[in-house]
């Protein structure tokens, strides 16, 4: 492998490797603004200029790649100044509204000039300000703060695979818009606040409500879709604020869609059923289990586990079923018209599968089949394990108890006998396996909301025998 | 070891002693300045640094404060709850800003942390309340100090 020096340390690299990756591995951090690992290079901020010897001038690092032999410094007098010039610059124009602004405590521009500009300001003009466009109901724009790193236009151009956003005009007067001013088209538009590297672009959902630095990061996975996407879940004060991509090369690279940024929403929807419920009134879960223990007694119970449940809990249900109902019929079911792995497709050329459970893979690998609402089953009892994701089946007459997230609003409790509240994705630990087949773990971020119990403390009351059925 | 040596007579009287004291008690009544006032009608004067009851600063009727959270962040005592919104004329300002009174502990730090010129501390000091308050916005809003 050739090597290079950087800051006087021997690094081995890849030809075609670029200054900026390579001194990340030497432990050095060069200051970026338009340089994204994820998108192509165009060296345009000019915030990461280092002094390689024998050139003449000072080089961006994102634009030259490293060769044999260079002797690169990042931290000599000439780069400092370089720096320091290039943030006077960019922020010659750019609003103090750090306290208005969302992205402040997670901004680019902030880091940055802190640690290389200089504290003191020589221009007095007028800054330059725009009006804004309505960018749709993601993303909230914000021109006056943009520096034109064109992050997000290579972002709709080369990810999104859609060219929404321009720059017009040149020099002084560049704006970067949509065309013709209309709204975002993409369903990854989430990701142009998140790679926007000042508060330019921002998110409608978190406009306001919480500061960057007050949020406590919890890295989990998304069950949106069967692609697991990584995902860090920011939370504060048991209430989930927003949740970001995190980078795996393998899985998401560094990117999620709307769909699944916003999908945390339905656990903390206000018709969400956190206390069990026996014939849609509120009751104690002593009783409530008593009295499913009875509807059940004697029955010939389907049990449909939904295909959002964590490894560790199908396990459990699977388990919990052939020892105490014996004869009964355990099945799995998700998303409609996707009974199988192998109608598991990718629903576009980016991230998104045609799945929108998480864990098919490892239902199908527990040997659970799936659940064919066409096929008579004869039974007269049927128990519902949901993470909330997964779309309810209709089940008839049969008695049905409802495990899992249940919304007053979109999954017709009314139907169920009882439902007995469990816990959603934030709020527990587990196992998911996706498309790939790679195993990825949850984590939990929360603390379980009302009164909910996790499906293995709901099957050990229903499994303990202490608790008499017919008693209550 | 321990002696134990009885009081000579003239202390065991206590009768020079007794008049000693008296005659200090008297000599600072009769020809000393008087070091206590009478409070509610004469005030003493504080230093304009003092940090006594909180109040948000407004101009022309707006309120300073974004809503830009640097002082309950700030806050050792976490008494201040701000929640932020938008309005027409102010893109952020403060829907709620709440302080827990009996938790602050008048360090002033919010005052030091604000970019924005709004929370200060005045010198009123005369906070004594028969319930356990909580400062809100609209109580902030009035202008009792001239920082």
């Amino acid at each position: 492998m050739p090597k290079c020096t950087i800051d006087g340390k021997e690094v081995e690299f890849k030809p075609g490797e670029n200054l900026i990756t390579v001194a990340k591995r030497a432990g050095v951090d060069i200051p970026v603004f338009c340089y994204h690992p994820g998108l192509t290079v165009v060296a345009q901020c000019r915030m990461c200029y280092v002094e390689v010897e024998k050139m003449p001038k000072l080089q961006t690092a994102c634009s030259t790649n490293a060769a044999e032999g260079m002797v690169v410094k990042t931290n000599s007098e000439n780069v400092k100044k370089g720096r320091a010039g290039t943030m006077e610059f960019l922020l010659l124009n750019h609003p103090l509204d750090c306290p208005i602004c969302d992205k402040s405590g997670e901004c680019d521009l902030q880091d940055n000039s802190y640690g290389h500009g200089s504290a003191y300001m020589r221009h007095s003009e007028e800054r330059r300000t725009y009006v804004d466009v309505d960018m749709g109901p993601v993303i909230e724009k914000n021109m006056n703060r943009c520096i034109h790193c064109t992050r997000c236009i290579r972002f709709g151009d080369e990810i999104a695979g859609i060219r929404e956003m321009v720059a017009v005009k040149r020099g002084n007067n560049v704006d970067i818009t949509t065309i013709d001013g209309e709204a975002l088209k993409t369903e990854y538009a989430g990701n142009y606040a998140d790679i926007c590297p000042t508060g330019s672009l921002t998110l409608r959902d978190f406009r306001f409500r919480k500061r960057a630095w007050m949020l406590k990061k919890t890295a989990s996975i998304c069950e949106g879709c069967s692609k697991g996407c990584n995902i860090e879940l920011q939370h504060e004060g048991n209430v989930v604020y927003r949740t970001i991509p995190r980078e795996n090369l393998e899985v998401n690279k560094y990117w999620m869609c709307d769909e699944g940024r916003f999908n945390y929403h339905y656990t903390q929807d206000e018709t969400r059923v956190l206390e069990p419920r026996w014939n849609n009134e509120k009751t104690s879960w002593e009783d409530s289990i008593l009295a499913v223990k009875t509807a059940l007694e004697g029955k010939k119970v389907l049990f449909l586990v939904g295909t959002d449940l964590t490894l560790e809990e199908m396990s459990a249900i699977r388990e919990f079923t052939g020892l105490y109902y014996p004869g009964s019929v355990l099945q799995h079911f998700g998303t409609p018209g996707i009974e199988t792995s192998a109608q598991d497709q990718p629903a576009d050329k980016i991230l998104k599968m045609t799945s929108k459970t998480s864990n098919l893979r490892g239902a199908e690998k527990l040997g659970i089949v799936p659940h064919n609402p066409r096929v008579d089953h004869d039974f007269s009892a049927a128990v519902v394990f949901t993470g909330g994701r997964a779309v309810l089946p209709e089940l008839g007459h049969a008695i049905q108890v409802g495990v899992g997230v249940f919304l007053d609003k979109d999954h017709q409790t009314a139907k169920y006998q009882h439902i007995l509240p469990g816990l959603a994705y934030t709020e527990k630990d587990g196992t998911i396996i996706n498309h790939q087949g790679k195993e990825q773990k949850l984590k939990r971020a929360i603390l379980p909301r009302g009164r909910s119990k996790s499906t293995a403390e709901i099957l050990m009351l229903l499994a303990n025998k202490k608790t008499k059925v017919g008693v209550a | 070891m321990l002696v134990k040596r009885k009081p000579a007579i003239w202390n065991r009287l206590y009768f020079v002693e007794i008049i000693q004291g008296l005659w200090i008690t008297f000599k600072n009544f009769l020809f000393h300045k008087k070091v206590t006032i009478q409070f509610p009608e004469q005030r003493r004067d504080y230093s304009s640094r003092y940090r006594g009851q909180h109040y948000i600063k407004s101009v022309n009727n707006v309120e300073n404060c974004t809503a830009c959270m640097l002082c309950p962040t700030v806050c050792p005592a976490s008494c201040i709850h701000i929640i932020a919104g938008e309005r027409e004329d102010k893109e952020k300002y403060p829907v709620k800003f709440d302080i827990d009174i009996l938790r602050c502990c008048f360090c002033g730090m919010c005052e030091e942390a604000c970019p924005k010129d709004a929370i200060k501390l005045s010198n009123i000091y005369e906070m004594s309340q028969q319930n356990r308050e909580v400062y809100e916005k609209d109580f902030l809003l009035e202008q009792r100090g001239n920082k």
